[in-house]
């Protein structure tokens, strides 16, 4: 039977006029990775913070085992923060030791620990460099090792890909593997690259103007949400964008079709039958195809149709 | 001890912002140049003045001595002989000479000596000569007896009479007497100049002492492969009169007390800009969620701010020193003002916790600090007498309103030791007393303030 690690209840979170966290109500099994995704704004960071005891609810509560998280054990969170929060004087060694200090591990323990993680993240080589003389990918690294250095229960990494090139990125998905399937450690990853979330997440949360929008596995979610296939399509002349549409509309079998940024996007269960129908609608609008294009539906459609984004505006 | 690992960290971020401590130390001595330069007697600071001589007076006492010297008896003048010396010499590889000798009287000297006329006064005491015997005899008894030694035992390893006879003649033994003598340097140990002076005398003296002893030695000996016997060093020695309170105070020197309180005040804006960085940057939450607690970031931060306190005051002394800056009492003075400067610390210290727990960005932080701190320095009494503005009596004394600020108390305690030279007594002592309480009473406002804002979760 799952085990439920950390669980938010009821969660809410107001500022002024602003719901940052409206009604949040999760549930994080131990030993997964959970993706909690969700658009710049829509309440992420301000349910993070309140997770890890940073912010307090206005109403709600967090739970770490059943108890409050106020009255956890300090050391049993781990947090990589969407900022670069290091201590740009200090070596990558050292700003390790000391962040192991402040947990009060052990020292023969943290030095294992420190060289482990300088290992792990590819960083050994730099352990004696000033932070401020490392490269954006390095810190980045470094910015997940200091989340890891104390040994927590459950690890909160709030975009820890950003802006790493994908070598970096890859060693790093590598990592946040090791870390579940060998450490049994339960990760809250929060991302914008969708084939990341996809990749690494074993359950993700999607949230919206701080509410929940839907909670499942990344198939559940491409298999409850746009169903079906992606065809992109570019017309010659983009005044006919909005008849082709209404045209294509009419065609059985079609879930949804859209005029975005100068193409029509059509959404059907297997499209590539539809296919032909559509170019005979398209050239009896008078319109001629430039550019055709057909993929499978991604976490990312999933992603912009509930946030609303893209496909709906 | 996490405190102790917060401290460490932040004392290698303060040296490593090399830029951030070059202006952490170096705008209050900008301060300090610009008032030794507006405010100082004829500002004349100790590197510009280039290998001149140092102004001395000799009085001269010695009386003389007749020496055994050369295999003749002689009548020797010792002193002379010094004063002579210390008129000849010359910087190394110069033509300059080392000294310029005052011919004038002791009461005059002594008086030149106030003004800061001459740098240091050179008195020859009666005996030096006699002195100066005692040790070339001492030296020569014992160069024969150990040159003595080594041929009898020369002749015991070759076989022959032990009884070495022919040194013995050629050199009686001189009778050593015990007379010492002490060579007086007289000045103010608080002047620079006396300072560069009273080490080139005493190194003379010494190079004296031992050409005396080579010249007398010389005939004494016999070259077997021995070595010299070590020179003795009891019988004529140097010792340091101290005199305090040369010369009259400028302005600057009534100055650099407030200066060194100024330079203090800075660092509140230093203390509060890197405070807020910790919470700007992020680095504060990442703490906020380990086990330190308040009492360990609050502590490390405080005891790393008052070591780089501590070096900012003696800079700031060494540099006024430098500068011309004349004070009273000597070291002890100076280490008083230090521990003063770092009390002082300790109220600017405060008063950046209590700045860092309302900014929200480092810019607010820096420009806030300066809003405060330097109409605080000008309310302290640093750089001008503030007028009286009575607010009550207590206990005999009456209180200004500017003595609710913990560095009034610091400026005054400062000015007691180091204009004054009053030591740690009563008025000093209270004075302390008042810092002490008043930056006690910050530190708490202070970390209160700043815990129950800065770390704790946020609302």
């Amino acid at each position: 039977m799952d085990r439920y690690l950390l669980t938010t209840q009821s969660l809410m979170k107001e500022y002024d006029d602003l719901i940052a966290v409206d009604n949040l109500n999760l549930e994080i099994k131990e030993g997964e990775v959970f993706g909690f995704l969700g658009p710049n704004g829509a309440g992420k960071t301000s349910a993070i913070k309140m997770m890890v005891g940073l912010l307090t609810p206005t109403s709600g509560q967090v739970l770490f085992n059943g108890k409050e998280i106020g009255s956890a054990e300090k050391g049993i969170i781990g947090v990589c923060p969407q900022e670069l929060v290091l201590w740009e004087s200090l070596t990558c060694d050292e700003n390790l030791t000391f962040m192991g200090n402040m947990y009060g591990i052990p020292r023969s323990i943290l030095r294992e620990k420190v060289n482990t993680l300088l290992e792990a993240l590819a960083l050994s080589d730099k352990a004696n460099e000033e932070v401020s003389k490392l490269s954006g990918g390095m810190k980045r690294r470094l910015n997940v090792a200091l989340s890891l250095v104390h040994d927590p229960v459950i690890v909160f990494l709030d975009e820890p890909s950003a802006g790493l090139d994908p070598q970096s990125r890859l060693l790093l998905w590598d990592f946040i593997r090791s870390l579940r399937d060998k450490e049994g450690k339960t990760i809250v990853l929060t991302t914008h690259i969708m084939e990341e979330a996809d990749a690494l997440s074993d359950r993700i949360a999607i949230i919206d103007h701080g509410k929940l929008l839907l909670l499942d596995t990344p198939e559940g979610l491409k298999k409850t949400i746009g169903r079906g296939d992606i065809v992109e399509i570019q017309l010659a002349d983009a005044m006919v964008n909005k008849r082709v549409t209404t045209l294509i509309k009419s065609l059985e079998g079609i879930e949804e079709v859209k005029e975005l940024r100068g193409r029509v996007t059509v959404r059907a269960l297997n499209a590539t039958s539809k296919l032909p129908q559509i170019i005979d609608l398209i050239e009896s609008a008078d319109g001629r195809v430039l550019d055709i294009s057909i993929r499978g539906n991604t976490l990312e459609d999933v992603f912009i149709y509930l946030t609303g984004r893209d496909l709906r505006e | 001890m996490k405190f102790i690992n917060i401290a460490s960290k932040g004392i290698k971020e303060t040296f490593r912002d090399r830029k951030g401590f070059l202006f952490l130390m170096t705008f209050p001595i900008l301060f300090v140049i610009l008032f030794a330069f507006a405010f100082g007697n004829g500002f004349t600071p100790f590197f510009t003045r280039g290998s001149n001589p140092h102004e001395i007076a000799v009085i001269n006492h010695d009386k003389g001595e007749t020496v055994y010297l050369d295999n003749v008896i002689q009548q020797r003048d010792f002193g002379d002989s010094f004063s002579r010396l210390l008129g000849n010499a010359t910087y190394e590889n110069s033509s300059t000479n080392l000294f310029h000798l005052n011919n004038v009287s002791e009461d005059k000297a002594n008086d030149m000596l106030k003004s800061r006329s001459i740098d240091a006064l050179i008195i020859i005491p009666e005996n030096f000569s006699g002195a100066f015997t005692s040790m070339i005899n001492s030296s020569v008894r014992t160069e024969i007896t150990s040159t003595v030694g080594a041929q009898a035992m020369g002749n015991i390893i070759a076989g022959q009479n032990p009884t070495p006879n022919t040194v013995a003649a050629s050199n009686p033994l001189p009778q050593v007497g015990n007379v010492t003598a002490a060579l007086i340097i007289k000045g103010d140990t608080g002047y620079i100049d006396f300072g560069t002076t009273q080490t080139a005398i005493t190194e003379l003296l010494e190079h004296y002492k031992n050409s005396v002893i080579g010249e007398a030695t010389a005939g004494a000996s016999v070259s077997i492969g021995m070595p010299k016997n070590p020179i003795p060093s009891d019988f004529i020695s140097a010792e340091i009169l101290s005199i305090s309170g040369t010369q009259s105070f400028s302005l600057f020197d009534y100055l650099v007390p407030g200066l060194i309180v100024f330079g203090v005040l800075l660092q509140v804006s230093i203390i509060a800009t890197s405070l807020t960085r910790e919470i700007q940057t992020g680095t504060l939450n990442r703490l906020k969620l380990s086990k330190m607690r308040s009492f360990d970031l609050l502590l490390g931060t405080f005891i790393s701010w008052l070591l780089i306190t501590m070096i900012q005051v003696l800079v700031l002394i060494i540099v006024a020193i430098a500068l011309g800056y004349k004070w009273q009492g000597g070291i002890s003075s100076l280490w008083l003002a230090t521990v003063i400067g770092i009390i002082a610390g300790m109220a600017s210290i405060s008063l950046a916790l209590l700045i860092a727990a309302f900014v929200t960005n480092e810019r607010q932080a820096g420009s806030l600090s300066a809003m405060i701190a330097v109409p605080m320095a000008f309310l302290a009494g640093a750089f001008m007498p503030l007028p009286k503005e009575a607010i009550g009596q207590f206990n005999g004394r009456t209180y200004q309103i500017y003595d609710i600020l913990p560095w009034t108390h610091a400026i005054s305690a400062l000015r007691s030791v180091l204009t004054y030279g009053s030591g740690l007594n009563g008025d000093v002592i209270f004075e302390v007393r008042f810092l002490i309480i008043l930056a006690s009473i910050l530190f708490v406002v202070g970390v209160f303030t700043f815990s129950r804002v800065r770390l704790r979760a946020e609302r």
